[in-house]
């Protein structure tokens, strides 16, 4: 058989399929426009979130290991030495007193009170420090546990800003984030896929009598499936455009209509509207495949 | 409905006529080897048939109705698997066909049914063009060979009518220019009369005769009495599932059966 002529049929009667089976199509269309528009506002929101959350862990992955007063500058830079050389550690910086007491009065609001105790002549309270980058979260606990022995950190209660609370908190949030992200998409896709085979099972249901005269003149099943199958991707991936024109304009429209909502930067946008367009040819592939597997069964 | 005066005995006096001496020498087309077809609610259609077609036989399958005649005809498109038995066609046992390889099976066959199976929305000309642009879209010559169909059937000008705009005679008869387009060997016809008028009826048999005198062998199951009576051409005749009788110049009745 050419292939040719017989892709041109198939292009053909998919087409036309849409174009008499207008109602189901457009059914079709909607209802996995609103899907596809679910699981593409979960993947936006999971992915600010992930982002939020990831930014909480770049700043819980920071360890501020807090210095005594009297060490000197040698001492400082022989514990960055030493404690900065494990793999898990991406860098190191050192803040001094003033810087302290500077980011203090910048983050916390306590520029007063610190000028207010330097008048007094108590001098700056606040430590110098030696903050340690880590390269995973999961390091903040071992590195702790090892800068606490040094006799050069600060003998207050807390020589380093560890906070045994936040990091597993933190972990839980982006694992039930990712989890629940995860979970949405699938049961949008899983209930896309349902909604194709469902409407291409009945657009196979109204064809029976051509498909029955296919197979009696002795069609293959190849071409009786393959138009539906190219139905569905065509429906699938309408759908996909649909569902990323109204993300887009959703997006923009929160975002001030310069820039996307929720912090969402164009490449992002443009693999989020590419995967919606695969996922949909992908649904509506699959589920032609599915749906019109029982009018070939004979 | 026929009933028999007296128990019939089973078959079968050897099918001659109708058939040339060179389709005598040449292997039957058509095997049915003691099939049987059971469906799944248990109701057996098909009981134990033995029957041979030659090439270029004329045969009617004739019994009253769900005696089993339809069956016969889906076996042999493998619509549906014997039970038991093999059914052969040109050697091939059909239960030994895979799938893939049904739709080589059907292109040998021209089929046509009672209810002529017609896509309304498309034309006479588009209905039997459908027939090669399923199984072979780039074949050559597509309109000669549709209008070349159409011409055998007497259509040749109601190519752009569409079927609600045919008689049931002229419909029937696209359907059977749809199922010659192939130029099949075999062509069977399940109740092609069924819904048609007497004359209608027997039209469509004179067309179906012409095709046998064409070459191809024609099986055609019904329970239309006065055609079977007028052609006198082999007569397979079925009673629930069973063949009781194989003549070769029958008529719809054995002499002595009455109707109910």
């Amino acid at each position: 058989m050419n292939p040719i002529p017989a892709l041109k049929f198939v292009a053909r009667v998919a087409v036309q399929n849409i174009l008499r089976n207008r109602g189901i199509a457009v059914a079709s269309i909607l209802t996995i426009t609103l899907t596809l528009l679910g699981a593409g506002v979960a993947v936006v929101v999971v992915h600010a979130l992930d982002g939020v959350l990831h930014t909480e862990e770049a700043q819980a992955s920071v360890l501020k290991v807090f210095m005594a007063d009297h060490v000197g500058f040698a001492s400082e830079v022989n514990l960055e030495h030493n404690l900065g050389s494990p793999a898990s550690v991406a860098s190191a910086t050192f803040e001094n007193k003033d810087q302290a007491a500077q980011q203090a009065g910048s983050s916390l609001g306590l520029t007063q009170a610190i000028n207010l105790l330097e008048r007094s002549g108590a001098g700056n309270p606040l430590p110098a420090s030696l903050n340690f980058h880590l390269k995973n979260i999961k390091a903040v606990s071992e590195l702790n546990q090892q800068v606490r022995t040094s006799a050069l950190l600060d003998s207050g209660p807390h020589p380093t800003d560890y906070n045994a609370d936040v990091i597993p908190r933190l972990e839980r949030y982006i694992f039930v984030a990712q989890l629940g992200g995860g979970l949405v998409v699938g049961v949008v896709g899983a209930v896309a896929l349902v909604i194709i085979t469902i409407s291409v099972r009945t657009a196979a249901y109204v064809r029976r009598r051509e498909i029955e005269i296919m197979k009696l003149v002795g069609a293959t099943d190849w071409f009786v499936r393959w138009p539906f199958v190219l139905e569905g991707v065509i429906v699938g991936v309408i759908s996909a455009l649909v569902a990323s024109v109204i993300l887009l304009g959703v997006g923009l429209g929160f975002g001030g209509g310069h820039s996307l909502a929720l912090g969402i930067g164009a490449p992002f946008a443009g693999v989020t509207v590419l995967a919606l367009i695969v996922a949909g040819g992908a649904l509506g592939s699959v589920g032609s495949f599915v749906g019109v597997r029982r009018s070939l069964s004979t | 409905m026929s009933i028999s005066t007296s128990p019939p005995p089973p078959v079968v006096k050897a099918a001659t006529a109708g058939s040339s001496s060179l389709a005598r020498s040449e292997p039957p087309i058509i095997v049915f080897e003691k099939v049987s077809k059971v469906y799944a609610n248990g109701q057996a259609a098909i009981r134990d048939a033995s029957f041979t077609v030659r090439p270029r036989d004329f045969v009617f399958v004739v019994g009253a109705s769900v005696a089993g005649k339809s069956t016969v005809i889906r076996l042999l498109i493998r619509e549906e698997r014997a039970t038991q038995g093999h059914v052969l066609v040109e050697g091939q046992d059909l239960a030994r066909l895979k799938h893939r390889h049904l739709p080589r099976l059907r292109r040998k066959m021209g089929i046509v049914f009672q209810d002529f199976k017609l896509l309304p929305a498309l034309t006479v000309e588009q209905n039997v063009a459908f027939a090669i642009q399923v199984t072979d879209p780039g074949r050559p010559h597509l309109k000669e060979k549709v209008g070349e169909a159409l011409y055998i059937v007497g259509l040749e000008d109601k190519l752009n009518a569409f079927p609600t705009e045919l008689s049931g005679g002229e419909q029937q008869r696209v359907a059977i220019a749809r199922a010659l387009v192939h130029r099949p060997r075999i062509f069977l016809a399940d109740e092609p009369t069924g819904n048609l008028d007497p004359d209608a009826g027997w039209g469509i048999v004179q067309l179906l005769q012409q095709i046998n005198h064409r070459g191809a062998t024609v099986v055609m199951a019904t329970h239309n009495r006065e055609v079977v009576d007028l052609c006198r051409r082999r007569v397979l005749a079925i009673e629930d599932g069973r063949i009781v009788r194989d003549e070769s110049e029958g008529a719809y009745l054995r002499d002595g059966d009455a109707i109910l």
